[in-house]
């Protein structure tokens, strides 16, 4: 006990934690398991087997008093006590134990196998490894963020699960230089995934390959060559800016920026943008934007709020001919397009109730013509009912078959106008 | 369990004292250093499960309490009560310091191969925590004015390597040292607790109590 230092009233009158006393005198109290001087050792010490096979395992008990002895011992595996029947008195301090057809290990720190004495304490453990070799990993695929490093994937060989820890390796060389590199920076996109990070050389190809190690043995995938500029990707364009066209209600003008990082190389990137509607899942997708940074988008509904996006392929970077890799989705620009400016069912009610975002190019410029008429000359008369009642006196007389297939689109007859207007 | 190499953490920089400008005193930081015990208790909570989970049965059952073989040089939380109430300050902020430099260590060579990436993480991620708790425990030491402990020369720990350790013991280890956290966590909760207490004392108490620091 320390000396002296108690500051008398003010610490007796304080009353300690009701609790504390009453627990660290039971952890005082608890019984030391295994205190007796009896130990014992297990054969064979942490083992590694092939599921299917069998063991035979010994537990020799020895301590101070001699008479320590083998009876009254039993064993459990993974904490549950085994059949007696697969157990045997060897001589007098040992038991052996016999296990056939063994189970892929249940964790893969080991199957814990103990050797207990008669009043349940543990003498001695032995961790069991069971399990099978690792299969050949499969589906190497890498990529380049702006040839500055790579990172590659890998699935593991096809059943997986091998029950024992398995270590992956992933390794690489230059074709012609001989040193083979080993991969450091793993789990960067997903369990089975490494990144490298620099030194990486154009314009000569790599081999890549990805081994895999347990306890029973390795297994080497398949080599993956590749040229670093066939696998480019970069990040998607920035400062994407979408916006109206005027007073047109089916356009929007969308514009972005090259992604900077490859700004001066991406004289041949190939650009995708998306779209959708505020409250729709389904994206339409303008597939051949090459080389440009601008696009205009058409055929949309009016009043309407649309989300979009962009990404770039560094297609042909230093004149590899192969597609480079898509870079993620730009963040979502939002921007409306104008109300239908005539109130009423002449307008916006107009368009098909089918959504047809699809209308035909001819319907879609009639109307910007009509709509520019308006502003800019006296038609004031002129409106989309004024050609759909055209168009009806037309299909009556059936003179219109011929006409109409050849100004509209095939397969549009009469489907364009719905029932309600 | 084999003794650590820590002489990392014995040459901690001289922690700097607290904001003197307009000194709030030591009662925020010990306050501060009891809610990082709690924090880290419940950290650990969830740590242990995980880790005993791989460990798998037995030890991850409620009741196991196998030999404590080789973890003789952990250092231990139990202790007798009266003990434990008549601590001075220095020595109950040292005995933590002590503990839980020791336990770090101990916790950093827990560097089970076999183990996912995902526990190591996790480990990574608590010895960080435990970490903060040592500078937060230097912090109210330095704020009272107590040095940090130094090891004396020679028994300074160092790796020695011991006899070859199979797995099923270094598992029993491993699972000593989860048990020992946790109770010392507990325990630290109170000690800090008791000190928190200590510096609130009522008007007339405050000036034995201040004259008893004096060395």
């Amino acid at each position: 006990m320390p000396a002296g230092r108690r500051g008398p009233a003010a610490q007796s009158a304080r009353q300690p934690p009701p609790l504390l006393p009453l627990l660290l005198l039971c952890v005082l109290g608890a019984p030391r398991a295994g205190s007796g001087a009896h130990t014992a050792v297990i054969s064979p010490q942490d083992p590694t087997l092939l599921i299917g096979s069998s063991l035979l395992a010994t537990c020799s008990v020895h301590g101070d008093p001699p008479g320590a002895t083998a009876e009254g011992l039993y064993w459990t595996l993974n904490g549950r006590r085994l059949p007696p029947e697969l157990s045997r008195v060897l001589n007098a301090s040992t038991l052996a134990l016999a296990l056939a057809n063994l189970n892929g290990s249940r964790q893969q720190s080991g199957d814990n196998l103990v050797c207990h004495a008669r009043d349940g304490s543990i003498l001695a453990g032995s961790c069991l490894y069971v399990g099978l070799p690792p299969e050949k990993p499969v589906n190497i695929s890498c990529w380049s963020k702006n040839m500055k490093d790579l990172t590659c994937r890998w699935t593991p060989g096809a059943h997986g699960e091998t029950f024992l820890h398995t270590n992956y390796s992933l390794k690489y060389k230059l074709r012609w230089y001989g040193q083979d590199n080993t991969c450091e920076e793993y789990h960067t996109v997903g369990p089975h995934s490494c990144h490298i990070p620099k030194d990486l050389a154009l314009f000569t190809p790599y081999e890549i390959w990805v081994e895999a190690t347990n306890r029973l043995g390795s297994a080497r995938s398949d080599v993956l060559t590749l040229d670093i500029l066939d696998v480019v990707t970069t990040d998607p364009p920035p400062d994407v800016h979408v916006s109206r066209v005027g007073g047109l209600e089916d356009q929007l003008s969308v514009r972005w920026v090259s992604p900077p990082a490859l700004k001066d190389f991406l004289f041949q990137a190939k650009y995708q943008i998306r779209y959708r509607v505020e409250d729709s899942v389904d994206w339409k997708v303008v597939d051949d934007v090459s080389n440009q940074t601008s696009c205009r988008l058409a055929g949309l509904k009016p009043g309407t709020v649309y989300f979009v996006q962009v990404r770039c392929n560094p297609f042909g970077i230093y004149g590899s001919k192969k597609a480079g890799i898509w870079s993620e989705w730009s963040h979502p620009t939002a921007a409306s397009t104008p109300r239908s400016e005539r109130p009423g069912p002449g307008g916006g009610a107009c368009e098909p109730r089918g959504g047809e975002p699809s209308s035909g190019p001819v319907r879609r410029e009639l109307k910007q013509f009509l709509g520019w008429l308006k502003k800019h000359a006296y038609c004031s008369n002129l409106s989309f009912r004024l050609y759909d009642q055209w168009r009806a006196w037309m299909q009556k007389s059936h003179k219109t078959r011929n006409q109409d297939e050849g100004i509209l689109p095939s397969g549009r007859r009469g489907t364009a106008r719905g029932p309600a207007r | 369990m084999l003794a650590c190499l820590c002489t990392v953490l014995w040459h901690l920089p001289a922690v700097p004292a607290l904001n003197r400008t307009g000194d709030p005193g030591p009662g925020l930081s010990i306050q501060k250093t009891y809610d990082l015990t709690r924090y880290l208790e419940h950290q650990l909570r969830s740590l242990a499960g995980t880790y005993l989970n791989y460990l798998g049965p037995p030890f991850n059952e409620p009741d196991f309490n196998p030999p404590r073989l080789g973890a003789e040089t952990l250092p231990r939380a139990t202790v007798d009560l009266e003990v434990w109430r008549s601590l001075n300050d220095k020595l109950r902020l040292t005995q933590n310091y002590e503990a839980y430099s020791h336990l770090l260590c101990y916790l950093r060579g827990l560097n089970r191969q076999a183990a996912t990436a995902e526990l190591r993480r996790s480990l990574a991620h608590f010895c960080t925590s435990l970490q903060g708790l040592l500078g937060s425990i230097a912090g109210v030491m330095a704020a009272l004015g107590y040095p940090l402990p130094q090891p004396l020369p020679g028994t300074e720990p160092t790796w020695t390597p011991g006899p070859a350790h199979s797995d099923f013991l270094q598992k029993m280890d491993d699972f000593w040292l989860l048990k020992e956290l946790q109770t010392w966590l507990w325990r630290s909760a109170k000690d800090f607790n008791r000190l928190k207490k200590k510096m609130q004392p009522p008007a007339a108490a405050v000036t034995l109590h201040l004259g008893a620091h004096g060395f």
